[in-house]
């Protein structure tokens, strides 16, 4: 049977992941609510997200919803357990997930910066055209002049000038 | 003085050649900071046709390919950092015989696109005279940047291709003219050091043809192959 997840979120008091659902070929919307345990402030929240989705009682159910999706509700978990506001914890989770245009990622050990291609990754799948999708075509050419008249793109001016 | 020696040397040298491909080889490398999309490029270009060789020893990735140009067959060495880029600088070997540069930057972060100048001061350090293509990668993620200049490529008088790995925006011409350039460049290049290169590999050959001549002569028994 396969479920139809509509929407996901999460609840800290008592500590559950509620799921709002419906079977494939019904039209009941139903909830599910998955306690969570054993998680503290000190814990992982990918392995937790991780467990939750490969568990045998839930996984059916959380084919719809993501690693990240759920990874981040572990994460503003973990932020309320640590003491920190609900604000806080978006702020610091939306810093996460977001790339810093001026960082220089050259500078970053191995695991960092597979956390910056990974996030990195989700725009380049959303806009990717696969081999395998009706409308791929291999040799895609467009022009974009680069006339005298375009407007600078910012990046030219100030230090760097010289080589 | 065509004796039987050395026409014998002559078919162990053709065959030798015909079992490396024959055609014409040249190497292609990539450059620019991490996490630019010099990978998925390469990727994009090559599609199921790719087995990219790992070498981690040398935080380096090598892809073959097969092209025509002007109906010649051509082998290309792709060669991708696979990390190294952040050491800053690639080792000499990276540089070493390219034909043809692709040195890429990310039209999302500044940063990448300031460190052109230490990219190309290094390549231009290595290989003063072979093409360079500058590219501006991801143009997917903001459309509007390629209603932009960027003046880094005419300063230094280089093409300038913008691409998107993602949807394949000029990728497959970007790597096509890259091929064409670097073969171009082979064949004519005024480079010192390539034209001192092929007069040491044409050494090479001569001595190792006869050293191949000596050893058939050492051993006369050993029928020569039949061609």
């Amino acid at each position: 049977m396969t479920y139809i997840a509509k929407k996901c979120g999460i609840c800290f008091q008592p500590p559950s992941i509620i799921l709002i659902y419906k079977e494939d070929d019904k039209d009941k919307i139903r909830q599910r609510i998955m306690p969570i345990r054993n998680f503290s402030k000190f814990s992982d929240c990918i392995r937790a997200a991780e467990q939750l989705k490969n568990n045998p009682r839930h996984k059916a159910y959380l084919e719809g919803v993501s690693l990240r999706q759920l990874k981040k509700f572990y994460g503003l978990l973990k932020g309320h357990l640590g003491g920190q506001s609900l604000a806080e914890s978006l702020e610091q989770i939306r810093q996460e997930e977001t790339i810093d245009p001026e960082e220089d990622m050259n500078k970053l050990d191995d695991k960092e910066l597979a956390k910056r291609k990974s996030i990195m990754d989700e725009l380049f799948e959303k806009n990717r055209k696969k081999k395998d999708d009706p409308d791929f075509i291999y040799n895609v050419e467009v022009e974009f002049p680069q006339d005298e008249q375009l407007e600078s793109c910012g990046w030219d001016v100030e230090s760097g000038e010289e080589i | 003085m065509a004796g039987p020696a050395a026409a014998v040397a002559e078919q162990a040298r053709d065959e030798a050649s015909a079992a490396a491909g024959a055609e014409e080889t040249v190497k292609i490398i990539c450059l620019g900071d991490s996490a630019v999309g010099k990978s998925k490029l390469l990727e994009r270009f090559l599609l199921d046709g790719f087995r990219p060789q790992q070498l981690s020893t040398f935080a380096l990735t090598l892809y073959q390919h097969r092209a025509r140009v002007d109906g010649k067959p051509v082998l290309v060495d792709f060669w991708d950092t696979a990390g190294q880029e952040r050491f800053q600088s690639m080792h000499a070997s990276y540089y070493h015989k390219a034909h043809a540069c692709i040195m890429v930057f990310d039209v999302q972060r500044k940063v990448t696109y300031k460190n052109l100048s230490s990219w190309y001061k290094e390549l231009r350090e290595f290989r003063p005279e072979i093409p360079c293509i500058v590219v501006a990668n991801k143009i997917d993620a903001d459309m509007k940047v390629t209603q932009k200049s960027f003046n880094f490529a005419r300063k230094f008088n280089l093409p300038f291709y913008f691409v998107s790995a993602a949807d394949g925006t000029n990728v497959v011409k970007l790597f096509n003219d890259a091929i064409k350039l670097a073969v171009a460049y082979k064949q004519n290049s005024g480079d010192f050091m390539d034209e001192v290169m092929r007069e040491l590999e044409s050494f090479d050959l001569q001595n190792k043809s006869e050293d191949l001549s000596e050893t058939e002569e050492s051993c006369p028994e050993e029928k020569p192959p039949s061609a």
